[in-house]
């Protein structure tokens, strides 16, 4: 992997490029940093949307649509994520690389104005922001929150979650509430966007064969006109589990959902953070897996039965869909693995094949452009960017008995279950 | 064997086309500077194809979800699971079956040549009991309810149901509980003999491969098969719809709709796929005019798109997504249509649309996987990708209007619509 080159080019704003010749695309994105917080969590969520549809020089939509699309089909993109008790707003500018364009002009240079432009000059009426825009963007967000419910296995993960965290910083939902959507004006929102600018953490990405230095330049002059305060972001994580919550829904359904929250009294920056890794793979991240071999091909129980850990929050989630006279089974069956691991029955088979299957992960992403982009976006909050190499080789140390240890210090937090009426 | 080199200029990429001895196609795109490898061996078989012959020999006929289930069952083989063995390379692998084919594939950073091996390996040896068929029952009855329970899923098929009379694009591919019951080890013998022959299926490798490499594997592997004429039986289809509109009830917060226009059957040819992927672009894309209004009216949200679908003896072009008002939706739709019919194609709305299609098509391949998947599917539709990139480039406005003209009748769609109970549409 190419590095990384990282440069802070205001206070607590950073540009971090890697220069790579070997795709057809580059891609731009400027990661907005900010407390977690059930305050402005929802204003932040809608504001990174309007942001991103129009600009002073393409005010509406349409026009940026047409001038993105002119650009050879490129794309401006948004996502509003957490990491741990932060809200990132992610504001992409991606598309083909200088050298396939059919008329030679510099698609990289018009991307980064382009995405500097929907940041630092939107489309405002004095210090508001368009009401007919708010309006817009006001109700895609809220259909998105609202068809969350349509997918089950996505509206059961949420549930789990509400009630795993509820009270914690990391219980409030990545877009905030309805609510909170709904009180946002034209004003309020332009009252957030200066906030932001002013205290917010910026990580802009650059990945990309064209040099970065355009960009890069363009975003110093636009964050020269601002005076920065940058805020420091409290992160607390609950590490360990007294007594098991149950929480069950029912709905009419064909097939119910179980959802299993823990709690891994290990999150970073603690060392053994690879060790839970490694022991989440071997319980449900592969297809040779022992949820996966076990619950779901000896059982038949089930069509996914899977586990991912959150390693900046340090809990692990295990979900399945099962039919509903099975899920007392299916959660006896997967404490049962899990009890195994504690007790030491983990074959070496076991071992090597998660982490096999964890480094291809890594690997793998370093031959994609956006794979690269959230390689690093995802160490934003580690000490320092390790590459694949490094990571892999952290991966490839952790041993049997520190597996072991990680299932041994797990506590089941929550229960959630969406039962078919 | 004969290796043929695929050029393109535009792309500035080239890829191998390799007709084997043992009756396969194999493609090779080598990618410069990747570590990673990505490899899919399909075979052009799918949920349609449920009734056929050999060599003119009688009418078979199988159970609805046969293709899929057979997809489960080829990943164990006598002694054990190709999903274990794979976990031994460390290569992620799956598999997947659609209306028209069945695909198995892995990608990997490490160790290509073992885990290529044993995905030659375990799709050209069976390994069915009435004790590990009767097993996969649980799982893939699972896999049929957690359908049933995706709106997205049910929005389709029912649109399909109201599109098609008779062919078998409109049955689930996993087929029912019921169907999925009739299926035996024998029933999966039978149809593997006939679909699983090299010469009816493609190999397609890309990444950090050469083609040596991966012929010192295959000359190796590759079971040589004899030549079979396999015929595929798709009851008469109506140019008609059956129905205009098809309506369910369903645990959802929006209501979601589907509106298919029914399109001529024939097979594509490379300028008609360029041509309709651009005049989809222009029709319906967030650049277009159809995509404001419906918006300005709030008649869709960000979740609205559009696709050409088709296969063996189906095509339709499918509008669709979350709608508070799909009928007004799919009459904005069917209005916007019939006014670009007679009133012709804006010449700045073609030229952004052609730039926009030409830059998906070169973005397209910076991924191994999205390369693969893109020749395989060329491949099995009789077309080829590089022809199609260039064919996008060349497209003129005369060749969308005359395209516009062929298809999209607004008097032939059907809309579907999944709503809660207390929703009036």
């Amino acid at each position: 992997m190419n590095d990384i080159i990282r440069k802070e080019i205001a206070d607590g704003v950073f540009f971090n490029s890697v220069s790579d010749s070997r795709f057809k695309t580059m891609r731009i994105t400027a990661n907005i940093i900010t407390p977690l917080s059930a305050q402005t969590a929802s204003e932040n969520a809608l504001l990174c949307g309007i942001l991103s549809r129009s600009c002073k020089a393409y005010p509406d939509f349409t026009a940026l649509s047409r001038k993105l699309a002119f650009l050879y089909g490129a794309d401006i993109n948004t996502s509003v994520s957490k990491g741990g008790d932060r809200q990132i707003l992610g504001i992409s500018a991606s598309g083909l690389d200088d050298r396939y364009a059919l008329d030679g002009e510099s698609i990289s240079e018009e991307l980064s104005q382009l995405l500097c432009g929907v940041i630092f000059e939107p489309n405002l009426s004095g210090e508001c922001f368009v009401e007919e825009e708010v309006e817009q963007e006001r109700r895609q967000l809220l259909d998105v929150i609202d068809s969350e419910f349509n997918e089950k296995r996505i509206y059961a993960n949420g549930q789990m979650i509400k009630h795993m965290c509820e009270g914690e910083t990391f219980g409030v939902k990545r877009y905030g509430t309805a609510e909170k959507i709904n009180e946002a004006t034209p004003a309020s929102l332009f009252r957030a966007w200066q906030r932001l600018l002013k205290s917010a953490t910026f990580e802009i990405m650059y990945i990309g064969d064209s040099s970065p230095d355009k960009a890069e330049e363009v975003f110093r002059a636009a964050f020269e006109k601002i005076s920065r305060k940058p805020e420091k972001i409290e992160v607390s994580n609950v590490r360990r589990a007294d007594s098991v919550k149950r929480v069950s829904e029912e709905m009419e359904l064909s097939q119910s959902k179980l959802v299993m929250g823990f709690r891994t009294d290990c999150s970073e920056p603690d060392p053994e953070v690879n060790a839970e890794r490694v022991m989440c793979a071997i319980l449900g991240g592969t297809a040779s897996s022992k949820l996966f071999c076990n619950v779901r091909e000896k059982q038949s129980l089930c069509y996914y039965c899977a586990s991912r850990y959150d390693r900046q929050k340090g809990i692990m989630i295990v979900d399945s869909g099962v039919e509903g006279e099975n899920i007392e089974k299916a959660e006896k069956g997967i404490m049962k693995e899990i009890e195994d691991m504690q007790n030491g029955n983990i074959t070496d088979f076991e071992l090597e094949s998660a982490k096999m299957a964890i480094v291809n992960s890594f690997s793998s992403t370093n031959d994609t452009v956006g794979g690269i982009e959230a390689w690093y976006t995802n160490q934003l909050f580690d000490d320092s960017f390790k590459s694949v190499e490094e990571v892999s080789k952290m991966i490839n140390a952790v041993t049997k008995d520190e597996v072991v240890a990680a299932a041994k210090k797990l506590t089941l937090d929550t229960v959630y279950v969406l039962k078919n009426k | 064997m004969n290796i043929q080199e695929i050029k393109s200029d535009r792309a500035r990429d080239s890829y191998y086309k390799i007709t084997h001895d043992s009756g396969l196609t194999i493609f090779v795109y080598p990618k410069q500077g990747y570590k990673s490898a990505y490899a899919i061996f399909g075979t052009k078989y799918g949920s349609i194809n449920t009734c056929f012959s050999l060599d003119g020999g009688e009418k078979i006929t199988v159970p609805d979800g046969i293709a899929h289930y057979l997809e489960h069952k080829l990943f164990e083989s006598e002694d054990g699971d190709a999903f274990v063995r794979y976990a031994k390379t460390g290569a992620n692998a799956n598999a997947y079956t659609s209306f028209e084919k069945t695909c198995y594939l892995f990608s990997c950073t490490d160790r290509f040549d073992e885990s290529f091996e044993i995905l030659l390996d375990f799709v050209q040896n069976p390994y069915f009991t009435a004790q590990t068929v009767a097993k996969e029952q649980g799982i893939i009855g699972q896999e049929i309810k957690m359908y049933d329970d995706s709106p997205d899923w049910r929005v389709m098929f029912n649109m399909l149901g109201g599109m098609y009379h008779n062919h078998p694009v409109k049955i689930d591919i996993a087929g029912t509980v019921e169907s999925i019951a009739e299926i035996t080890a024998e029933k999966l013998y039978d149809i593997y003999n006939v679909f699983y022959n090299l010469h009816n299926m493609v190999l397609c490798v890309s990444g950090n491969v050469t083609v040596e490499q991966v012929l010192k594997t295959a000359d190796r592997i590759l079971k040589p098969c004899e030549k079979h004429t396999i015929e595929n039986f798709f009851k008469d289809e109506p140019c008609e719809i059956a129905q205009p509109y098809v309506e369910q009830n369903f645990q959802v917060s929006m209501p979601i709709f589907n509106l298919g226009f029914k399109e001529s059957a024939e097979p594509l040819s490379t300028e008609q796929l360029a041509q309709t992927d651009i005049l989809l672009s222009l029709l319906a894309s967030p650049t277009s005019r159809l995509y404001r209004s419906l918006m300005d009216e709030k008649l869709i949200n960000s979740s609205f798109s559009y696709e050409l679908f088709d296969g063996p003896g189906y095509c339709a072009v499918i509008f669709g997504g979350e709608s508070r008002a799909p009928k007004q939706a799919a009459e904005m739709i069917k209005s916007y249509i019939s006014k670009l019919k007679s009133e012709g194609i804006d010449k700045e709305e073609f030229e952004i649309a052609q730039r926009a299609v030409y830059g998906d098509a070169i973005s397209s391949l910076n991924n191994v996987s999205s390369i693969s998947n893109a020749i395989t599917d060329h491949y099995f539709g009789g077309t080829e990708l590089f022809a199609y990139i260039d064919a996008v480039a060349q497209t003129s406005i005369e060749d969308v209007t005359n395209r516009l003209s062929q298809v999209l009748d607004v008097n032939n769609c059907t809309l579907s619509v999944v709503k809660s109970s207390e929703t009036e549409v």
